[in-house]
């Protein structure tokens, strides 16, 4: 279990990684904790990776019971947005692979 | 209510699943929570819980469409929570491992998807950052208020700027020559004065001076083979000269016969000789209809005219003006903008047809405006800024290209051959300062952009971009054929609407 600071430096090392765009903690409401992004763009990733999270979650369930999420990873022509969900929260990081 | 339905209970499931709206995770995790009860139980009550957890369901789906905030507190709470703390290491770690991986797996090496990106490579051609210039000591905390670019050296380029809050001490005014040619990062010289430094430029007939509009109303003459950093002449702060901010200066004539033009936020106008800055050669009230001072903010000369001359305003008019004759002053009224003027820019660039009738004006209300000194309405209105547009200016060597900047560090350069909608270049600069002054090289092919945060960017622009062919006046003509019947189309209709 880490302490709070190596909680902040963590969050740190991973924003100043090479290529990446921002980072976003939401809780399991959709709620975003804690951000990089400006507020609008923090509230439309969250709400829609949350819902997206919640569906992939499901279709993994779905298909068999035991089995469940670990992690989420879309590749798209212009970001890789990667998500790390857990019963209660969501790790969002937004890169750009190209840089 | 018991109803009773043949259903298994994964479908059941699986529809309140993908009914659930996001937010409604408490009904969610109710149901989960249920499941993992009831899992011996009968399915039949189920759908009953259900239909009623769905009107639950709706309701907080209204209240909810809403986004939830949470306070500090909560959002602090949260995050030094055990469970946080164990999400955050497993996450954290899958993360970082996925974040270091380079590997691009969609590479194609056809080459077709490069096809796609060609519109962004395209585009990082058409404009490139060449250089930032910043002084640690006497740029940051100032606005660069005016740009130059010097007449006989290219490379050489004067940024004024305003007075730095954090610094009081300093002088309020500073002028710093860059140059281009070398890759030293410090100014090639550096100015002072007094009061905060509006308007700059170089003396067009003398190399080594600079003249400097103050916010005091002086106007300031720095010379660089003198050894002293403040300026070598000033004009009195008297009533005949100026005692309101000056934002305008300019050398007009020709070598054997020109004056500093100067016009400052009371509507006065005078003239100097550069020799003698101890009182104006000649001074001019600006005022409109014999009554209304013009609170100018910004001024520019047609191509080879020394009499007659553009003046925006703060209250957003726009008048034509002539320096000399029976009618010297104000002479026409332009319907202007709903917001101050902020840059004025004459056409200039010189070629086989003569368009120096055109100017354009840029507002803070949002638009830029391109208009002819035929006529009092405006030919063509650009919308494409979402923000204060700050500075415009005709390019000098291409006729149907104008640049642009924004309150948002968006730097637009309009080819109007190509499109009259939108900018045929765009960038954005990093950080979106403000940017408050744009000024073309004299060769057309780099452009000078100053900020809010006292830097001064250079950008090369694509030759594709700034060259002009052969045609482009002859197109020129034809789009401004364009424009003017789409205008006369414009007003007939909007004439209709009146009458119906």
């Amino acid at each position: 279990m880490l302490p709070k600071a190596e909680v902040e430096e963590t969050l740190k090392r991973i924003q100043t990684h090479k290529g990446v765009i921002g980072t976003i903690v939401v809780n399991a409401e959709g709620i975003p904790i804690r951000t990089t992004l400006d507020n609008s763009t923090t509230v439309q990733y969250a709400g829609l990776l949350h819902q997206l999270t919640m569906k992939a979650r499901s279709t993994v369930r779905d298909i068999d019971p035991q089995n469940d999420l670990t992690f989420l990873r879309i590749r798209s022509k212009k970001h890789e947005i990667m998500v790390a969900p857990d019963k209660e929260y969501l790790l969002i990081v937004i890169q750009n692979p190209s840089e | 209510m018991v109803s009773y339905s043949k259903e298994t209970q994964t479908p059941a499931d699986t529809q309140t699943h993908t009914q659930a709206k996001p937010g409604c995770c408490v009904c969610v995790r109710a149901c989960v929570a249920e499941e993992e009860e009831e899992e011996e139980e009968m399915a039949d009550p189920k759908p009953a819980e259900d239909s009623q957890e769905e009107k639950a369901d709706e309701e907080e789906k209204q209240e909810e469409v809403l986004p939830k905030e949470l306070t500090e507190e909560e959002k602090m709470h949260l995050l030094n929570s055990e469970e946080f703390m164990a999400f955050f290491d497993r996450g954290s770690r899958i993360v970082e491992r996925a974040l270091s991986e380079r590997v691009d797996v969609c590479f194609d090496y056809s080459g077709r998807d490069l096809e796609d990106r060609e519109g962004e490579m395209q585009a990082g051609a058409k404009m490139s950052l060449s250089r930032v210039f910043s002084d640690e000591r006497w740029s940051k905390n100032r606005v660069v208020t005016c740009l130059d670019w010097s007449p006989q050296y290219p490379e050489l380029l004067v940024a004024s700027y305003n007075s730095n809050d954090d610094a009081p001490h300093e002088p309020d005014g500073v002028a710093l020559v860059w140059n281009m040619k070398y890759k030293k990062t410090t100014p090639e010289y550096t100015f002072h004065c007094q009061s905060a430094v509006m308007s700059a430029a170089f003396a067009r007939f003398h190399p080594n001076l600079i003249v400097g509009g103050t916010y005091s109303g002086q106007i300031v003459l720095w010379d660089n083979r003198s050894n002293k950093r403040t300026s070598v002449q000033r004009t009195p702060l008297s009533a005949s000269a100026h005692t309101h901010p000056v934002y305008c200066v300019n050398v007009v004539g020709t070598e054997n016969a020109h004056n500093l033009i100067s016009i400052s936020t009371d509507g006065k106008m005078c003239s100097w000789n550069l020799d003698m800055l101890s009182q104006p050669q000649d001074s001019l009230e600006l005022v409109f209809k014999q009554s209304k001072a013009v609170a100018v903010t910004s001024m520019a000369f047609p191509l080879g005219d020394v009499n007659n001359f553009v003046v925006g305003s703060e209250d957003g008019s726009l008048y034509t003006a002539c320096r000399h004759g029976s009618k010297a002053g104000i002479s026409d009224v332009f319907d202007g903008h709903h917001g101050p003027v902020t840059g004025l820019s004459c056409h200039s660039a010189g070629g086989p047809v003569d368009f120096s009738h055109l100017f354009i004006s840029a507002s803070f209300d949002w638009t830029v405006k391109l208009w002819t000194t035929k006529s009092t309405r405006p030919l063509y209105l650009f919308e494409d800024s979402c923000d204060y547009v700050y500075d415009v200016m005709w390019s000098p060597t291409h006729p149907a290209l104008f640049a642009c900047v924004d309150g948002s560090g968006r730097l637009d350069l309009w080819n109007l051959n190509n499109d009259t909608e939108v900018p045929s270049a765009s960038v954005v600069v990093d950080g979106s300062p403000a940017l408050n002054r744009v000024r073309w090289a004299h060769s057309g092919r780099e452009i000078a952009t100053g900020d809010s945060d006292g830097q001064v960017l250079v950008y090369d622009v694509g030759e594709k971009i700034c060259v002009p062919k052969a045609d482009e006046w002859t197109r020129f003509v034809h789009t401004l054929v364009e424009i003017n019947e789409n205008r006369d189309e414009g007003d007939e209709l909007a004439a209709q609407r009146l009458l119906a």
